[in-house]
């Protein structure tokens, strides 16, 4: 299905069965956890540590990597660009479905290993750490856990990021997951000159959401 | 035990697109070829205690003992538990 | 950043392994007095490993709280109400000032260590439910907040080790912003087997006493605790009729791009949240008189870490502790609690001791191995940093 983009900004998302790059779905045959690996496959292909990852970094990590091939965005040129773009992630779950994976390693007494390659991932940060290190980024990076989605909260946080004049772009996105095969996720690039304006950008944000609920 | 040894690595590591076979015996196990890092070195520990009840304290050992599959398999061989 | 709205620190509130109170912290930092030792309030069956616990129970810190017994609460939330009842108090906030202001408190634990402890339970019966919803790092933020008032706004940031210097970063924004006169920044953890347990699998705790930046150091020792700032504007501090204890000069945060857990080896992330702070302040390396390092004395932080100072600051490196050495690895409240023990540094005049210290090596800086007394500093440099190379730089600088 092909809908009109439904945003300015350019921006992908990604649920449980569906992804699609500025409104164009993109065709998979599997749905939770087997089509982030489809979507690997298909599009990006060249980082095996996606596999390593936990959901909640592979839904940011494939979300991030559409939307840059999207934009033709060049990952490294120089230090100066490394450097000016931030990271900022919001959700509501956090890192929770990597902690239930990681809990059962130490639940039961009688077959107690915790395993560290799960322990590594029981931090939402990690998926902007897992970011950062594909791309290079040096930037801000954060994750700010919120209660629901609200456009103008997320609006007003990234103009905050923008008050540091080193800050050119913003790699803004929602990310959420509760379970393997569950997920919820829209990933959008926003500029210094975008992010002054806050309720244009919150307007923007609210109609991305729109689209990913659906 | 070799063959048994490489697929536990594989799903333990979660190492995909890797196939028993595409895993040289002798051939490094770090730096190049799989890639492993230092956190998949802590699973290896894991994993020998989990599947053949030896634990190994001090995690600088593991560099040594993880130098390749057959490093590995003779190491077990000689200290397994189980 | 362009800045032409100073962020006044007007009062601050902390709870350790080393004090209940700025009074007993301040104490403590003068003696040189660890509160690492074994462990006494998490029941769990690695007493091997050394810790900084606060020495209260949960019931204790009800009890001191006014919370009604059988009240569901977690100790994260309890350490985080006491830190701020004092920050509060200290900054002489009523009411109705706190219902102009902001709360941003960093954890990433939350409220774990009821639902590891009733994990089955939420399973199995409906015995402990009301420990479900105290879980979530948001929900530990509001109970915090809402025992001391109506905050207008508040929010979590959960960036695991620099979650705390983020909160208060990000409070300097929002007032320069000039969106909010006063936020109330810091963080809270407690420890729990979750991340006991999970460090451990990362083998990075040593078996003894932490000795950061130390030729032999084998690890970090846990800690917990709590600490909140209260940061204000310059307008809003003058119409409260309050006087600035310090000034948020600066801020940075960069990323590492390495590893998930480790630090490069050149400390890149190090180096440039440290540089943007710098920046930020409009200060130079040789206006730092002191440098709290994020010091945690596994072999790896240290020596990136020193590094990345090195890089910075050259010939002209001031004292660096690791206060770590006394107060544990406190995670996501240490960029508080460390901002709070800067704060007694700058008022009191002395450099606190990276404690344990005895033996330097040469890829690692050589820090203060004794508390110094009547010294005068002007600014003070904080590192935090977290896993995913969530890097973060405070600098905080005697008020005019």
């Amino acid at each position: 299905m092909i809908m009109a983009a439904v945003s300015k900004l350019n921006y992908t998302v990604i649920s449980s069965g569906y992804a699609a790059v500025n409104g164009r779905e993109l065709k998979h045959e599997s749905a939770g956890a087997a089509m982030l690996a489809e979507l690997y496959r298909e599009y990006i292909g060249d980082w095996p540590k996606f596999f390593k990852m936990d959901t909640l970094s592979k839904v940011g990590f494939v979300a991030s990597e559409l939307l840059l091939k999207e934009i033709g965005d060049k990952r490294m040129e120089g230090e100066e660009y490394a450097s000016s773009r931030a990271v900022m992630l919001f959700g509501t779950t956090a890192s929770l479905c990597a902690d239930k994976n990681y809990q059962e390693t130490i639940q039961d007494s009688a077959n107690y290993y915790p395993s560290p390659a799960l322990f590594v991932y029981t931090l939402p940060n990690i998926v902007t750490g897992e970011i950062a290190i594909r791309n290079h980024y040096r930037g801000e990076t954060q994750f700010l856990v919120v209660d629901s989605f609200d456009a103008a909260q997320m609006a007003f946080h990234i103009g905050c990021a923008m008050q540091d004049n080193t800050t050119g772009s913003v790699l803004a996105g929602w990310v959420d997951s509760t379970a393997n095969d569950d997920f919820s996720c829209f990933m959008t690039l926003i500029d210094r000159d975008q992010a002054q304006d806050e309720e244009w950008l919150s307007g923007q944000l609210n109609e991305i959401m729109n689209n990913l609920k659906q | 035990m070799i063959l048994k040894l490489k697929q536990e690595i594989i799903e333990v590591l979660n190492l995909e697109d890797v196939k028993p076979e595409d895993i040289d015996n002798d051939a490094p196990l770090f730096g190049e070829g799989l890639g492993l890092d230092s956190i998949d070195a802590l699973e290896l520990i894991v994993l020998m205690e989990k599947n053949y009840g030896i634990k190994l304290q001090d995690p600088a050992k593991g560099k040594e003992i993880f130098k390749s599959i057959n490093v590995m398999a003779d190491y077990i061989q000689k200290n397994r538990t189980r | 950043m362009a800045n032409d709205r100073s962020v006044l620190i007007t009062g601050y509130g902390i709870v350790s392994a080393i004090g209940l109170n700025v009074s007993e912290v301040l104490d403590s930092l003068l003696a040189n007095r660890t509160g690492i030792g074994s462990i006494k309030y998490l029941k769990t069956g690695h007493t091997e490993f050394p810790v900084g616990e606060v020495k209260l129970t949960d019931g204790e810190m009800e009890r001191m709280m006014g919370i009604a017994p059988g009240t569901p609460t977690t100790r994260t939330a309890l350490m985080g109400m006491i830190a701020l009842h004092e920050a509060l108090a200290s900054a002489g906030m009523g009411a109705g000032d706190i219902e102009k202001a902001a709360f941003i408190n960093g954890t990433t634990v939350g409220g774990m260590d009821k639902s590891e402890q009733y994990y089955l339970d939420f399973i199995e019966n409906n015995s402990h439910d009301a420990y479900i919803s105290t879980h979530d790092c948001g929900s530990c933020s509001e109970m915090i907040a809402d025992r001391m008032g109506r905050f207008k706004y508040i929010s979590t940031i959960s960036t695991a080790c620099s979650s705390a210097a983020n909160a208060i970063g990000q409070a300097a924004a929002m007032i320069r912003l000039g969106d909010v006169d006063i936020v109330v920044a810091g963080g809270s953890e407690c420890i729990t087997k979750f991340h006991l347990n999970g460090f451990n699998s990362l083998m990075i705790l040593d078996h003894d006493q932490c000795r950061p930046f130390d030729a032999g150091r084998a690890g970090l020792n846990l800690g917990e605790g709590a600490a909140f700032l209260v940061l204000e504007s310059r307008e809003s501090a003058q119409r409260r009729g309050v006087k600035p204890l310090a000034v948020l000069s600066g801020y940075g945060n960069a990323c590492d791009a390495f590893h998930q857990t480790a630090s490069s080896p050149n400390g890149e992330g190090a180096y440039l949240s440290m540089t943007k702070a710098l920046a930020d302040a409009g200060l130079n390396p040789s206006d730092i008189d002191y440098i709290n390092a994020h010091g945690t004395g596994t072999p790896n932080n240290d020596v990136s870490e020193s590094q990345a100072m090195r890089r910075v600051f050259g010939t002209s490196l001031p004292p660096v502790s690791s206060t770590k050495s006394l107060t544990g690895h406190t995670t996501s409240a240490s960029g508080a609690i460390e901002a709070v023990i800067c704060l007694m540094a700058l008022k009191h005049g002395f450099i606190p001791a990276n404690y344990a210290f005895e033996n330097a090596m040469e890829d690692c800086v050589t820090p203060v191995d004794k508390v110094l007394k009547g010294v005068s500093l002007n600014h003070v440099l904080c590192n935090s940093f977290g896993f995913g190379g969530n890097d973060s730089s405070l600098i905080i600088s005697r008020a005019e």
